[in-house]
């Protein structure tokens, strides 16, 4: 009796680079999105205290942007850098605004238009994740994120199959949000374009709003809902 | 699926839920599977009575153990709460093969003739034994068969259940209980709690009056009494009660809105769960489970009688922590409890979410953790009880395994299927205990 059966339609070439080969490349590239990581915290959070301020999220980014402009990385790299960040004691400080900054650059300028991360595997609650996300590029979370997720989202698809914190889409010109889950307070902060819809619960609009559509369960509930509050 | 009769039966199973959790059995939901959320407890009594299945209820006293268990049986088989109460069996130190089972027609018995007369319990469908762990150890095994295949003999007589499933309920340990004995609990395909529901919620269940009176039906109780205790064939009988539980569902469905199943409902729910197949990651997960569970480098297998040798390799797996080697039971009600699960949400496949929200109710009670295991978790903060939360450890835990080597155990799965159809290719090596299993399916010799 063949116990492998179901198997059968795995691929299972062979492939000519031999496995330590590969592992080596693969643990210089993570070298590499570590050590920029951790040279942006440097910069950016001396103290270990980051405070979120618009000219400070633009200047992260801008800095992550450039530190990992030669990393030859992909979607597993990224994948693998964040359950670092979870659980590793590679990264002696994780510091959640520049990490999810940082993790946004890493998406924005991956070879792959697709990135799914699974964030239910992971113990820490990552924010920033979808930041700017361009057009062209799809972002999905797995689980539960934190704040900011999806802000100054710029032309790009984010799929939330989970729940979101505080100001997400905040900031957002074009594109589209999707959160299977809640968001939180100020959702749509400052948004200037494209359409949030969140499938349960928003537990507050933002106040200041400039353009673009939030949808709750299929409803428009701004710019349209004069009381902003669900 | 579409929306054709499964998509029918479907909404009717989902309505039955969410009539008992809206108005019978109140408590919060702690379960979240694919964005729903459920109450683990009652989500596996449903999925245990569309599977024929088998689930021990564990919780403190008056938390609704036996109650849900009821509404569920109630619900999905169309019997009302009095006929259901009329065949429930208790568990007491002086309980009885004669009060389970069955016993001698004396007036028969008189004239010669051996003719068994049949518990309510042992010919009703739906099963409910309350307190089982008061039942002593040696009566325990009384009952082994009939739970485990719905087989119950007497004397020279014999029934099989065309249908049926059983919950048993079992208190926290006191005086009066006793240890489930190993065979009976692996007959168990889950194991929940059935927890506190929460002070305001609790305070909600106070101010109701009795809430399963929806469920009664006194003039049809008498007549299913009636039907029960008249001589006559098993089939002959069920076909009678069958018509009875059609009656009290159509009842049920005109007085209070609720739709119930019959037995063809619950038949087609069955097949069509049973054509749900695990998807390549669900296969390969569960298979990396069980070789967790079972396998040991030195002495081939685990035993509950045999230690770990010092100095092992493999102390980072769950073989390390863990006395006895998971049955073949446990496959089997992880299958059936994620394809239920999996027919519930509307989906073509079982995948790893399905398997993920089951495995930790199927394996609970067939672990025997090692001491030390238990000490290292039994202070942690959790809100399981420790069995049913160090399951859910360990299948989080094998899954971020399963997450971090996934493609390539499923690659190594593949190769193996390619040598042993023949091809001349090298069984992929690796760390987890899976790896060394398959070599060993194709006869390597891996012990030491």
């Amino acid at each position: 009796m063949n116990p492998f059966l179901d198997f059968r339609s795995v691929p299972c070439e062979q492939k000519e680079i031999p496995l330590d080969r590969i592992v080596r490349a693969k643990d210089k590239v993570m070298d590499h999105i570590v050590e920029g990581y951790l040279r942006l915290v440097e910069e950016e959070a001396k103290d270990l205290v980051w405070l979120v301020e618009h000219s400070r999220v633009v200047k992260a980014y801008n800095s992550a942007v450039e530190t990992i402009r030669d990393i030859p990385f992909d979607q597993d790299d990224i994948e693998e850098f964040c359950a670092e960040m979870d659980a590793s004691d590679k990264i002696p400080y994780m510091i959640s605004g520049p990490a999810g900054i940082y993790v946004s650059a890493l998406v924005n300028h991956a070879q792959e238009d697709h990135i799914v991360l699974k964030l239910k595997d992971y113990r820490r609650t990552f924010h920033f994740f979808g930041y700017r996300l361009p057009e062209g590029k799809t972002l999905i979370l797995e689980g539960n994120s934190g704040d900011f997720i999806g802000a100054g989202l710029a032309g790009g698809r984010l799929v939330v199959k989970g729940s979101t914190g505080n100001w997400c889409g905040a900031g957002m010109t074009r594109g589209e949000i999707l959160v299977i889950g809640y968001t939180g307070q100020n959702t749509g902060e400052w948004m200037r374009g494209g359409e949030i819809h969140v499938d349960g619960r928003i537990r507050g609009l933002g106040k200041r709003f400039f353009g673009g559509r939030i949808y709750q369960q299929g409803r428009l509930v701004a710019p349209d809902e004069p009381s902003r509050s669900i | 699926m579409g929306m054709d009769k499964n998509g029918i039966l479907r909404e009717t199973v989902r309505e039955i839920y969410e009539y008992i959790s809206e108005n019978l059995y109140f408590n919060r939901p702690d379960l979240e599977i694919k964005g729903e959320r459920f109450n683990a407890g009652l989500l596996m009594g449903l999925l245990t009575g569309l599977s024929q299945g088998k689930e021990l209820i564990i919780g403190e006293p008056g938390l609704g153990k036996t109650t849900s268990a009821e509404y569920v049986c109630s619900l999905l088989y169309q019997f009302p709460l009095g006929t259901i109460w009329g065949s429930e069996v208790s568990g007491h130190p002086e309980q009885t093969e004669e009060k389970i089972i069955g016993r001698p027609d004396l007036g028969r018995l008189n004239q010669g003739e051996e003719v068994v007369v049949w518990s309510h319990f042992t010919l009703l469908p739906v099963k409910i034994v309350d307190e089982i762990n008061r039942l002593p150890e040696t009566k325990q095994s009384m009952i082994l068969d009939g739970v485990d295949r719905g087989n119950w003999a007497y004397l020279n007589d014999a029934i099989i259940n065309r249908e049926y499933c059983l919950f048993a309920t079992a208190n926290y340990e006191d005086r009066g209980t006793n240890t489930i004995i190993a065979p009976l609990i692996d007959r168990f395909d889950v194991m929940v709690e059935s927890k506190h529901p929460s002070a305001n919620l609790a305070y909600l269940i106070g101010m109701k009056d009795s809430n399963g009176a929806a469920l009664r039906h006194e003039a049809l109780e008498s007549e299913f009494q009636l039907v029960l205790t008249e001589r006559m064939p098993y089939s002959a009988r069920m076909e009678q009660i069958e018509g009875l539980c059609a009656r009290f569902g159509q009842d049920l469905e005109k007085a209070a809105g609720i739709r119930t199943l019959s037995s063809a409902d619950r038949e087609t729910i069955r097949t069509q769960k049973g054509r749900i197949p695990l998807d390549l990651d669900s296969n390969a997960f569960l298979r990396l489970v069980l070789s967790e569970l079972s396998f040991c480098y030195r002495l081939g297998q685990k035993r509950s009688h045999e230690t770990c040798h010092e100095g092992c390799h493999f102390t980072e797996y769950y073989c390390n922590r863990v006395r006895n080697c998971i049955s073949n039971r446990f496959p089997t009600s992880a299958r059936v409890f994620s394809q239920a699960l999996a027919w519930l949400l509307g989906d073509e496949t079982v995948d790893v979410e399905h398997l993920k929200a089951v495995l930790p109710f199927v394996l609970a009670h067939r672990v025997q953790w090692k001491e030390d295991a238990l000490a290292q978790r039994e202070k942690e903060p959790r809100s399981d009880p420790l069995q049913i939360y160090m399951a859910k450890e360990a299948v989080k835990e094998m899954h971020r395994r399963y997450m971090e080597q996934g493609p390539q155990v499923k690659k190594a799965l593949a190769v193996a299927c390619r040598i042993m159809e023949g091809e001349a290719m090298e069984p992929v090596r690796g760390d987890h205990p899976l790896y060394w299993e398959i070599r060993r399916d194709l006869g390597e010799e891996v012990v030491e």
